[in-house]
Parts: C-alpha cells; structure tokens; sequence
C-alpha cells in the first residue's frame, strides 16, 4: 500500500529512474544466472535451463587440477603489488606536487602524469611491445650500450609481476594522486602556521601534521582496493600478456584463466568457466564484507554500507 | 573557523622559507619533474617514431631521429580500414556517450532527489551489482547468445551505457544542490522533467561533463568488446584495428591499401597510434579544468 502510494506521488522520479533500472536488471542481474552453470553440464542447443545438473563434478574439476592454486595466488600477489606501489607513488605525488609553488610547472606536471590514464590499453600494450622486445627494443639497446647482457623480457615470467607493477603505476599512479591532492588542499592552513611557529621543519609538517590527515583516505582506498583482490586486472594483463604461455606462470590471473577456459574448444568450456567465475564472486562477496567490517572499526564513516 | 583565520592574519609568522623548505622543494621538483618525464617520454617517442623514415626505425626507437618520412601515415591512410573503423569509433563514442549520459543523469537524480523515499534502495540495488559482479561467462552468453549480438554495433554500444562508478560520482554531487531551487520550482507547478533539464541540468554542467568525458573515453579506448563479439573487419573500431595490426604485424593487408610503398610494421603502428590517440590529447586541455575538481568532490564524499 505504502509503496504504491510512494511511487505514484514521485512517478515521474521513478520513471526517470526507471530505464537505469531495467538496464542493470538484464546487464548485471540476468547474467549472475550464469553461476548455475557451475553446477550444469553446459549444451549451448539446450541453453541454461535445458541443460543437465551434475552438482559438483564442475568445482571438482577446477579445484582437483593443478592450475587453480597458482592463478589464485597470482592473483592475490599482483594485486597487492598493484595496490602497494600504487598508493605509495599516488601518495609521493600528491604530496610532493603539493610543495611546488610554480602554478605553470605543476600544471604541466600534473597533466603529464594524468596522461598514461587516458589511453587505452592496447596502445599501451604497442609501447611495451616496442620497448621490451628481443633485439631491437629500446631497454635491450640500453642495457647493450651498458655492457649487460639483454634480456629475453618475453620469455622470462619471474620477471613480469614487477613489470606489469611499473607499467600500472605509469598509467595510474598520477589519476591515483588526483584524490590525495584534493583531500591535502582541504587542510587548514592553521595547522601549518602552528608548526612553523614552533619550529617544525618542512618534512616534519609532512610527517607529523599531513600524513596523520591523510591516513582515513589512504585506509579507505587501501581497502576498496583490498576488496577487489580476486579480480584481476584483466584489461592490463590480457591486453599486454594476452595468449603467451611462456609467461602464465607467473601472469595468470582468475580473470584471464576464466577467459581462456570459456574461449577453449573443450566441450564443457563453459560450464568450467563458470565454476571458477563462481568461486571468484563468492571469494570477492566474502572479501568486500570482510574489509567492509574492518572499515566500519577503523573508520565507521567511511564504511560502504 | 575561517572567519576566526581572517582575524588572525595580521600576526604573520616570520617568514620561515627556511633550508627545510627549500630542500623539500628541491626533492619536489626533481621528483615530479622526473616522474613526469617518464609518463611522457613513452609518448614521445611513439608520436616522432610514427614521423621517422623507415630506415631509421627498423634499428629502433630514438628520442632524437634524423631522417622523417610521411610514409606510415601514406600507407595507412590510402587503405580502407582506417576510415571504416574510425567511423565505427566516432559513431560508438558519441552515441554511447550521450546515451549514456542522459540514463545516468536521470538515474542519479532520482537516487538523490530527497522526496524519492526509496532512493537508497535505488542506490542498492546499483551498488549490489559492484559487490556481486556478474561475472564473464554470464556476460559472454548474455550478449552473444541471449541478446544475439554478435557482429552488430550494439554489442559495443550497450556494455558500457551504464557505469555505477559514475553514477555515484553524479548522485554525491546533486545531493549537495540546494533542494530550494525544486522546491520554488515545484511550487511554481513546473513538471519533475522539465526541473531537471531545465534548472537541475544547467547548474550541474561540471560534473555532466565530467562523466561525459569519463564516458567518452570508455567508449573510445574499449577493445575487449570487439574482441569477444566483433569478428568482422568493417566493424572493427580503431583500437581492434590497432590490436589487430600489432599481435599480428605480418599481416598489413587488413588495412586494405592500395600505396606500394616499403613500410616497416612498426611505422604503421605508430602511426595508427597517433592517429588512434590524437582525439584525447585534442580534448584533454577542455576537459581537464572540469575533470579534477569534480571528480574528487564525487569521490571524497561518495
């Protein structure tokens, strides 16, 4: 009664609303079905609900093969990587353009360093080609005209976390600083003036005034990206890696092993697929709660819901 | 607060520019100047790689060639394919954007209009699809199977006309417009459609831009939709062309040329490059005043 009273009186809120609403229905909540073929034996002429139920021989599958343990810890480990280098470098940035005074230098800077994020990732994947590759790349000519011994960057996965870390700095690190820059122009300069009355040197304010102000957006941040830890940045890691095998070893992560399972001519392709984009979204809910928790105690405003 | 700093100003400190400052700024400059450095130098060297002779290129990339040549772009411009997946580029990007813009402005609106009494539920229902995502094989099948999308422009356009990020980013801004401006409005008995596009649309430009440009480049740089759905070639936007011609550089006869003369894969690379690229460098001037402030008012409070 109560609901349909509310949304007669606001109908046209509601119909403005509406067309967003559908839409996530059949993008986001109709597809979600697709986890119940992690329980089916998958015929395409038979489509989703036409196909058989084998409980859990699909699971079985992926858990009893040898590669879900290493493209989950693969996953786990480049994220924290990412999300380790990502916000000490945003954080140097923003703290650092901060100190400069000249409006056209750091203007200039901080377009530069915004760039990277705006192409795309096969452009990006161009550059690391041109850059890595055997004989002629750029850092092999480098390391050459040095008198090292170039390096087969292709064929080396130990090599690779730290890689793809440089390269997703390169082209996040500066949109990253964006929000620790605004949250920094935000503080009183009060604070500041205190402190150098009393003698503070310039990276003691940094340390003992800045830092502490910044620590609820750096934890918040910390932990929306701890959140998402068994989502792998598929973009970055397909688009550069793609179909190497001589690299998965080390590379490989949930999303990009999902994406080769279901592209395979194997016959339960995608019902194996689905088993482990399941055990990504359980393992990512149960994360995302997790960390939500951890949030609402450090930081009860901060919290997502 | 602020009203009391104003009254304090006149007992200014001493002028503290003292040796800490100084060599925080110097460790500032060096830093940021470096990092700065080397965001762009990759950027450099693809954009006078794509204007060096052939000659030159094939020995690898230099910061400071000395021989230029046209050639690359010649031969990449004289065939087909560069115009066709530039249109299909264009055409994705506008019409996407601007769809996109329009569902998430209307939806935001709403899920931040105080009248709406379920708007949190509105803005849940968003949000559950970030903590729950549905994964790729469900997205595979949906838009190959179910929507029968395949090979069609829409199978590109349609992903990504809603993104909960931005519609967050746009909910956290109109919630701080001043709620007096509907009020007079409605009072006046002006329509809910018409207050919104009217007044509400106006005032918001910033942030309509921002998201506009958030959108846009979605649009522009997406790739992984074209490579699950687009197989064929006239319907390859200008970031599949570029996969294409890059993960397989033997083959330059995608592009659909007609000029015979020697190039190197590498030129014509760099050039579809430039080319692929040089819109968003021409907007990024306009749109950057917008960008930086919005987008963390957005993210700080939302």
């Amino acid at each position: 009664m109560g609901i349909w009273r509310e949304l007669r009186k606001n109908k046209w809120l509601y119909a403005m609303s509406l067309p967003v609403v559908v839409y996530v229905f059949i993008f986001s909540y109709v597809p979600m079905s697709a986890h119940l073929l992690a329980f089916k034996q998958f015929v395409p002429g038979k489509g989703l609900w036409g196909s058989k139920w084998i409980g859990l021989d699909n699971l079985a599958f992926f858990f009893t093969g040898p590669d879900w343990l290493g493209v989950t810890i693969n996953t786990v480990y480049i994220n924290l990587l990412f999300i380790a280098a990502g916000t000490i470098c945003s954080l140097c940035i923003a703290l650092l353009l901060n100190e400069i005074r000249r409006a056209y230098f750091k203007k200039v800077t901080q377009s530069l360093v915004i760039l990277p994020h705006f192409i795309s990732i096969v452009v990006v994947n161009l550059m690391v080609i041109n850059f890595f590759n055997g004989q002629d790349g750029m850092i092999n000519r480098i390391l050459v005209q040095f008198g090292n011994e170039p390096v087969n960057w292709f064929q080396s996965p130990a090599v690779w976390p730290c890689l793809l870390t440089i390269i997703f700095v390169w082209k996040g690190a500066g949109w990253g600083s964006i929000i620790y820059l605004a949250a920094l122009t935000g503080f009183s300069e009060e604070y500041y003036e205190s402190a150098r009355i009393d003698g503070a040197k310039r990276w003691q304010q940094i340390r003992y005034i800045t830092l502490p102000l910044l620590r609820p957006t750096i934890i918040v941040l910390t932990l929306l990206g701890l959140g998402r830890i068994f989502y792998g940045d598929f973009g970055l890691i397909y688009g550069i890696i793609g179909d190497n095998s001589l690299l998965f070893h080390s590379t490989d992560v949930i999303d990009t092993y999902t994406y080769r399972s279901l592209r395979s001519t194997n016959m339960n392709s995608y019902s194996n697929a689905a088993a482990v984009a399941l055990f990504q979204s359980v393992m990512g809910f149960a994360t995302i709660l997790f960390f939500n928790g951890v949030v609402r105690r450090v930081d009860n405003d901060s919290k997502l819901f | 607060m602020a009203e009391n700093s104003t009254h304090l100003k006149p007992i200014k400190p001493p002028k503290l520019r003292d040796r800490s400052q100084l060599a925080v700024s110097a460790a500032a400059y060096v830093f940021v100047g470096a990092f700065a450095l080397f965001c762009f130098i990759p950027f450099w060297l693809v954009y006078i790689g794509s204007f060096t002779a052939e000659s030159q290129i094939v020995q690898g990339f230099r910061m400071f060639p000395t021989e230029f040549s046209l050639d690359a772009y010649r031969f990449l411009l004289q065939g087909s394919q560069v115009y066709e997946s530039g249109f299909v580029s264009v055409f994705i990007t506008v019409a996407g954007t601007a769809g996109a813009v329009l569902l998430t402005s209307m939806f935001a609106y709403a899920a931040a209009h105080p009248h709406v009494k379920y708007r949190y539920v509105l803005s849940f229902y968003i949000y559950f699809t970030m903590l729950f995502p549905p994964g790729l094989v469900g997205y595979y099948l949906l838009i190959s199977n179910w929507l029968d999308l395949r090979d069609s422009l829409l199978a590109m356009l349609l992903p990504l006309l809603f993104s909960a990020f931005n519609s967050f980013l746009m909910t956290s801004y109109f919630r701080t417009l001043p709620f007096e401006l509907n009020e007079a409005a409605t009072v006046d008995g002006a329509h809910e459609l018409r207050i919104f596009f009217r007044i509400i649309w106006p005032i918001s430009m910033p942030v309509i831009a921002t998201i506009a440009l958030f959108y846009a480049l979605t649009y522009w740089n997406d790739w992984f939709n074209a490579l699950m759905f687009i197989d064929d070639p006239h319907r390859h936007p200008l970031q599949m062309m570029l996969r294409r011609i890059i993960s397989n550089s033997q083959n330059l006869d995608y592009l659909n040329t007609n000029a015979n003369t020697p190039v190197s894969a590498t030129g014509v690379q760099l050039s579809s490059v430039v080319i692929t690229i040089g819109p968003i460098i021409f907007l990024y001037p306009f749109l950057q005043r917008y960008f930086i402030k919005d987008m963390t008012i957005g993210a700080v409070k939302g």
